[in-house]
C-alpha cells in the first residue's frame, strides 16, 4: 500500500469516528499537527499556573489560599499529563520544555498578561477557565484517544476550578462597591484577551486540526457557546462587557460582537505580551535550578 | 526511562482501565507519580501501573479510603462548591432588586425556560 493509500485509509477511520491510539500508524501530517497542538496545550497549562500562583501568598483567607494552591497544582498536573501524551507522539519532554523556555513554541495568549488584582483571580477562575472548559469539552470527541483520556481527567478538574472561580466572582459582585468595581475593572481588561483566546474565525479549508479531527469545532462556534453561557450570567449580576456591539441576534440565532484587535493577538502569541519575558524567565529559572532532580532520576538504575 | 501506563478502577465493581501514563525509572516511583498525578481527587478505589510492553500489573497499596488523602481536602473536590448555582440565583435577584441587572436580549433557554428570565444551574 502506498503512503497516499494508507493516509486515505487513516482519514476514513477518523471520518468514521474511530479513535487513534499512540501505537497506530499515522501520517506525518497528523503526528506533527497533534504534537504541535498538544504541546501548546501542555505549555499553556504550566504557564497558566504562574499568574494565579503569584496570588497564593496574597489570598484573603486560608480557605482561598488552599483552593488556589490546589488549583495551581492541578494546572501543573495537567501539563505533566499532556507532555506525556505528546511524548508518545515522538517529541521528548526535555525538548518541549527547552523549546518553551527559549520562546520557540507558543502558549495561550491569556497567560501573557498580568494578574493585577484579586478581581483578576476571579476572572481567570471563572471566565478564562470557563472559556477553556468550552474548548476542552469539545476535545472529548477528538480523534486521538490518549488525548481524549487526558481531557476526561482535565475537564473534571476544570469543572471544579470553574466553581471555585464562580464562587469568588459572586463574593466580589455581591460585596462592597469597591469589590464590584474591582471585578468590573478586571472584566474590562480581560475581555479582549478572552475574545482572542478562541482565536480568529477558523478557515475550514485550511484548518489542519479540524481536518484530522484533533479539534472538532470551529473557533467561532466555541466563542458563541461561551457568549451564551457566560454573558447572560454577567448581565444578571450587573457586570457589563466592554463591547458595545455585543448582542444576541434572534434572527441569526447567534451573538453579534466586535472584532478585537487581531494584531495584538498575533503580537502576543508570537512572544511579545506584557508578561511573556518575565514568565518565561521564571520557568527557565526553575528548569535550570532543578536540573539536579532530572539528573537524579536518570541515575536510578532501571528495575528488572 | 521507562513509560508506565497508569490504570485505575473507579469503583470496586469496575475493571482496571488505562487512564494515562507516567515516566519513571522503577515501579515504586511509577506508583508514586501515578497516585499524585491521577488519583489526587479520589478518582477511584484502586490504582496500578504496567510497564509499557509488559503484561504484569503492579497495584498500588493505598486502600480505597486512603487513596486521595484522609485529611479534609474537600476544597479539591466538587462537593466543596455545592450551592454555587443557588448562590448565583440569589445574587442575581439581589442585583435585579437594586436595579443593576442588565436587561438585554438573551438566547432562548435550551431547557425550555421563559425567555428573558435569568438562567442558572
Amino acid at each position: 500500500m502506498t503512503y497516499a493509500e494508507r493516509t486515505a485509509e487513516f482519514k476514513a477511520r477518523i471520518d468514521a469516528g474511530e479513535k487513534i491510539e499512540a501505537a497506530d500508524w499515522m501520517p506525518d501530517e497528523y503526528r506533527q499537527a497533534a504534537i504541535k497542538f498538544i504541546e501548546m496545550h501542555a505549555n499553556s497549562e504550566i504557564m497558566g499556573a504562574l499568574p494565579e500562583g503569584t496570588w497564593i501568598p496574597k489570598a484573603p483567607t486560608l480557605r482561598r489560599k488552599l483552593s488556589l494552591t490546589a488549583k495551581v497544582q492541578d494546572e501543573v498536573g495537567h501539563g505533566q499529563i499532556l507532555y506525556r501524551v505528546a511524548e508518545d507522539l515522538g517529541k521528548g519532554r526535555e525538548q518541549m520544555f527547552d523549546d518553551l523556555v527559549n520562546g520557540r513554541t507558543k502558549f495561550h495568549n491569556v497567560f501573557h498578561y498580568p494578574a493585577e488584582t484579586w478581581g483578576d483571580v476571579a476572572v481567570i477562575g471563572w471566565l478564562i477557565d470557563g472559556a477553556a472548559l468550552v474548548t476542552q469539552k469539545a476535545l472529548l470527541d477528538a480523534s486521538y484517544a490518549p488525548y481524549v483520556r487526558a481531557m476526561r481527567r482535565i475537564c473534571a478538574e476544570e469543572s471544579l476550578h470553574l466553581r471555585h472561580g464562580e464562587e469568588l466572582t459572586l463574593e466580589l459582585v455581591s460585596g462592597t462597591d469597591d469589590q464590584r468595581a474591582m471585578f468590573q475593572d478586571a472584566v474590562n481588561r480581560w475581555w479582549q484577551p478572552i475574545m482572542h483566546f478562541f482565536g480568529p474565525p477558523s478557515k475550514l479549508d485550511r484548518d489542519v486540526l479540524l481536518y484530522w479531527g484533533i479539534k472538532t469545532r470551529t473557533n467561532e462556534d466555541l466563542r458563541q457557546e461561551f457568549f451564551s453561557t457566560y454573558v447572560p450570567k454577567l448581565w444578571d449580576v450587573g457586570v457589563s462587557v466592554p463591547d458595545p456591539d455585543l448582542a444576541f441576534d434572534d434572527a441569526q440565532g447567534a451573538w453579534v460582537w466586535s472584532q478585537p484587535d487581531w494584531d495584538e493577538f498575533w503580537r502576543v502569541v508570537k512572544g511579545d505580551g506584557p508578561m511573556t519575558a518575565t514568565r518565561l524567565a521564571a520557568r527557565k529559572n526553575v528548569w535550570d535550578t532543578h536540573a539536579w532532580i532530572r539528573e537524579a532520576f536518570d541515575g536510578i538504575p532501571r528495575a528488572a | 526511562m521507562d513509560v508506565w501506563d497508569v490504570l485505575g478502577r473507579r469503583t470496586a465493581n469496575d475493571e482496571f482501565v488505562v487512564v494515562g501514563a507516567v515516566k519513571a525509572p522503577d515501579v515504586d516511583l511509577a506508583l508514586l507519580l501515578a497516585r499524585e498525578t491521577h488519583f489526587r481527587h479520589k478518582e477511584g478505589v484502586a490504582y496500578a501501573v504496567r510497564r509499557r510492553g509488559d503484561d504484569r500489573i503492579h497495584e498500588g497499596e493505598w486502600t480505597p479510603e486512603s487513596l486521595g488523602g484522609v485529611t479534609d481536602r474537600s476544597y479539591r473536590r466538587q462537593e466543596a462548591y455545592a450551592g454555587v448555582g443557588a448562590k448565583l440565583k440569589r445574587v442575581a435577584s439581589q442585583m435585579a432588586a437594586r436595579g443593576l441587572r442588565i436587561d438585554r436580549p438573551r438566547p432562548p433557554d435550551p431547557r425550555g425556560g421563559a425567555d428573558g428570565e435569568p438562567r442558572h444551574e
